[in-house]
């Protein structure tokens, strides 16, 4: 047969490897200077590029995006090359997708600490960005089909069934989660508002996690696990049931991230169910994994990498059992919004993408460099260190969640609540916290260790830009099928089945998550109009649209909620309990995902204004010993009364009822209006305010918060 | 249009069990396929990672 020799490219995989590892390390040591903030407030340093509520989205999406993203892009192009036996399908699509990558995790470390951000989480960047984002991703997609379309192997791999389900369902999440309408370059509004734009939101944000952090890594198990054990995968008919279930299930899961919301109640049971059931796919993954190390295990002493592999595959079913408990209602209601779902997170993200990526990592260095590991002795202080880091970090965190929780409902057998003051709870965890910033310290310090051994790996070795390869192109394969002798008309049609495969494959991945996203979105159609109304509930003024802004751009969300759950230990705390049509103006959706901080969607009111200034200059005046830190620059920066016009008529596009030619004057009118009196209510408070500042906005929203359904009994009749 | 008729479905109540009766079908469709995959083919496939066809120094086929 005729033979055809070609190289594969091995400079695109260490451009990548050699990024993962810097994002790495600036994800972690971001992560950590922010767990460092919540038992240390003033490490900001007093600044507002550098708070909490602006360096968590940071080290989100640095982790997810750039330690992740590069790792797993990295593995693909590595793995798919050589599962295709073909280089990858255009070298100029690979860089686009290396340096297109890179440049959009630049503009996020530029932008999400000057507050341009979407508040949406695991989606904070502006539009700008999210266009860059599809655009790159496109890049991705047309160089992995088109490599699989030129491939000289003719049976696809169930890892490549990964990567398609991957490329194709987050390019469908991102777009539809990002639809928006700019008002400036770098300030949109979603068009989705309050419920439904929590429903899309989640749909993202759980899916996010199933297609970027899970169903990739998955792929790239079942290419670098046999390949180091030197054995083929346990059982290949369960990788296919895997993939199929997988992806199948998790598309549905997304509403237990609501449970208890103002959500519709069917569709939290709908997203309870598929979350329960996620648990058989994904142990059914992980035991394929780890039993293709069955008769090998003696191989774990000589190959760290396979260590890091197991460990890795028993986070992720730890992970993957945890999760669908936590979606059981029932568990739910103790650990939503509790740094519980943190302690989860994090046993995927450091156990199962983090392990598996040092995994990788140690595999690939010496194979590219010709060499062997410089020291399996630092790659074994890396495993216990990052071990250690791991048990640091995320035991202290799930008993900081469970204390949070039952301390949260806990009443006296009077019935009063015992822990009123929320500080209270927070002030008990504060130990916890500083154990936390141990455990990254650990984990850092072996992310540290292994780069610096892989650094020396590479010195002692000689990088192989590509490696040749060699094998029989498909039509070649095909006539040799034909010359057997084999009937013609027959061989042929099943050949045309083949290769029509990974056409096949793509349409059947796509019908299968877009059924479960369309049972989830054509609902929210429904939702718009069935959502009881609220004739009280009437847009925001001008002055509490860009306080609700500058809340955005502080990233108070990611602290405080704006859900009460119908609980008595919630509405005994917080007042009632939130209704679907109080968000109906919401664009976006600020409920939230934690409580470091109390809820706020029935603060309006609660205090006076004098007090939201001084708590924001000082919460520690307000608050003694609270771990908020200082908003300084909210007293003495304007705020941006030219974008009004703008934004104003952005969330009109939306949907938000405000008249035609409202921002051309009597929008700064109203807002020069209810500035005046904001200042007026601060004298009483003996505070001599200036109306142009940031803070008269902020107040005027937080005073507005939840109060409009005390204006008039709630109507619960559908429009 | 498409919003008018989607706001007028009825029986979203339904949407649950109908959810349900679908990722069976799928389910159940995926275990018989992969269960009806010939035993070679499976062995063939699962071999895969472990052959990239690459050529080591000194490999005779290499050029």
């Amino acid at each position: 047969m005729n033979v055809e020799t070609f190289k594969y490219d091995n400079r695109i995989v260490r451009a990548f490897a050699i990024a993962t590892i810097v994002w790495g390390l600036v994800g972690f040591c971001a992560g950590l200077l922010i767990a460092v903030q919540l038992f240390m407030p003033e490490l900001n340093l007093n600044l507002q590029y550098t708070t909490f509520g602006r360096l968590r989205p940071l080290h989100t999406n640095a982790v997810i995006f750039a330690f992740v993203g590069n790792g797993m892009f990295m593995g693909i192009y590595y793995s798919l090359q050589r599962l295709c036996k073909a280089r990858m399908f255009s070298d100029r699509l690979s860089w686009i997708n290396f340096w297109g990558w890179q440049a959009i995790i630049v503009a996020a470390a530029i932008t999400l600490p000057l507050g341009l951000t979407t508040s949406k989480e695991y989606a904070e960047l502006e539009w700008p960005v999210d266009i860059a984002i599809a655009l790159v991703w496109v890049a991705f997609t047309v160089n992995l089909m088109g490599t699989i379309l030129k491939r000289r192997e003719k049976h696809l791999y169930v890892a490549i069934w990964f990567y398609i389900a991957t490329a194709l369902t987050v390019a469908l999440l991102h777009i539809v989660n990002s639809l928006a309408m700019p008002a400036g370059f770098f300030k949109s509004y979603p068009i989705y508002a309050g419920v439904q734009d929590a429903l899309v939101q989640w749909w993202y944000g759980h899916n996010a996690v199933a297609f970027f952090l899970t169903t990739p890594y998955l792929g790239l198990m079942y290419y670098f696990l046999p390949k180091a054990a030197n054995r083929p995968v346990f059982s290949y008919r369960l990788s296919i049931i895997h993939f199929w279930g997988l992806i199948f299930i998790y598309i549905w899961a997304g509403p237990h991230h609501l449970l208890y919301t103002a959500l519709p109640d069917w569709a939290q049971s709908l997203g309870m169910v598929f979350s329960v059931m996620l648990v058989a796919p994904s142990w059914g993954g992980m035991l394929n994994g780890l039993l293709t190390l069955r008769g090998a295990w003696h191989k774990l002493r000589e190959e760290p990498m396979l260590k890091f592999m197991v460990v890795a595959l028993t986070a992720y079913g730890m992970a993957t059992l945890e999760g669908p408990m936590l979606a059981i209602k029932s568990v739910n209601s103790l650990s939503h919004y509790t740094d519980w779902t943190i302690a989860h997170v994090h046993t995927g993200a450091l156990g199962w993408n983090g392990f598996l990526t040092f995994s990788m990592l140690y595999w690939l260095f010496p194979k590219m460099w010709n060499t062997r590991l410089y020291s399996t002795k630092l790659a074994n202080w890396h495993f216990w260190l990052g071990m250690l880091g791991m048990m640091f970090y995320v035991i202290p965190i799930y008993w900081t969640g469970i204390t949070q929780g039952l301390m949260w409902k806990e009443f006296t057998e009077d019935g009063f609540m015992k822990y009123p003051n929320f500080l209270a709870t927070v002030l008990q965890l504060i130990p916890m916290y500083k154990l936390r910033a141990i455990g990254g310290a650990l984990y850092i310090a072996g992310a540290v260790i292994m780069a610096y051994n892989l650094w020396k790996t590479a010195k002692s070795g000689v990088f192989e830009p590509d490696t040749e390869a060699q094998a029989v192109p498909l039509s070649a394969q095909r006539e040799h099928a034909h010359e057997g002798g084999q009937a013609h008309g027959k061989t042929a049609f099943w050949h045309r089945v083949i290769e029509s495969k990974p056409i096949l494959m793509t349409v059947l991945a796509l019908v299968a998550v877009a059924i479960g996203g369309l049972v989830e979105i054509v609902p929210l159609y429904l939702i718009k109009e069935n959502v009881p109304t609220i004739s009280s509930v009437k847009p925001y003024t001008p002055l509490e649209v860009l306080g609700r802004d500058i809340y955005i751009r502080e990233g108070c969300v990611g602290c405080h909620s704006q859900m009460i759950r119908p609980f008595r230990s919630e509405t005994e705390r917080y007042g009632e309990y939130s209704k679907a049509g109080e968000f109906v103006y919401d664009h976006p959706f600020l409920w939230g995902s934690k409580r470091t901080g109390p809820d706020l969607h029935r603060i309006g009111g609660k205090y006076p204004d004098a007090w939201h200034y001084n708590h924001m200059d000082d919460p520690g005046t307000t608050s003694p010993g609270s771990i908020m830190p200082r908003y300084p620059w909210l007293l003495t920066q304007n705020m941006d009364t030219n974008a009004l016009p703008a934004r104003i008529k952005a969330l009109r596009k939306v949907g938000v009822p405000y008249p035609q030619g409202y921002e051309a004057s009597q929008a700064q009118k109203d807002l020069d209006a209810q500035a005046a009196k904001v200042v007026d209510n601060l004298k009483l408070g003996s505070i001599k305010g200036n109306p142009a500042k940031e803070i008269i906005a902020l107040t005027a929203y937080l005073q507005r918060l939840g109060t409009d359904i005390r204006g008039s009994e709630a109507s619960t009749a559908p429009k | 249009m498409i919003k008018n008729v989607l706001s007028t479905l009825g029986g979203v109540e339904n949407f649950g069990i109908v959810s349900i009766c679908l990722f069976f079908t799928v389910f159940i469709t995926a275990v018989l396929w992969a269960l009806f995959q010939r035993k070679s083919l499976v062995q063939q496939m699962a071999m895969l990672p472990l052959d990239g066809g690459e050529l080591k120094k000194g490999d005779s086929r290499r050029e």
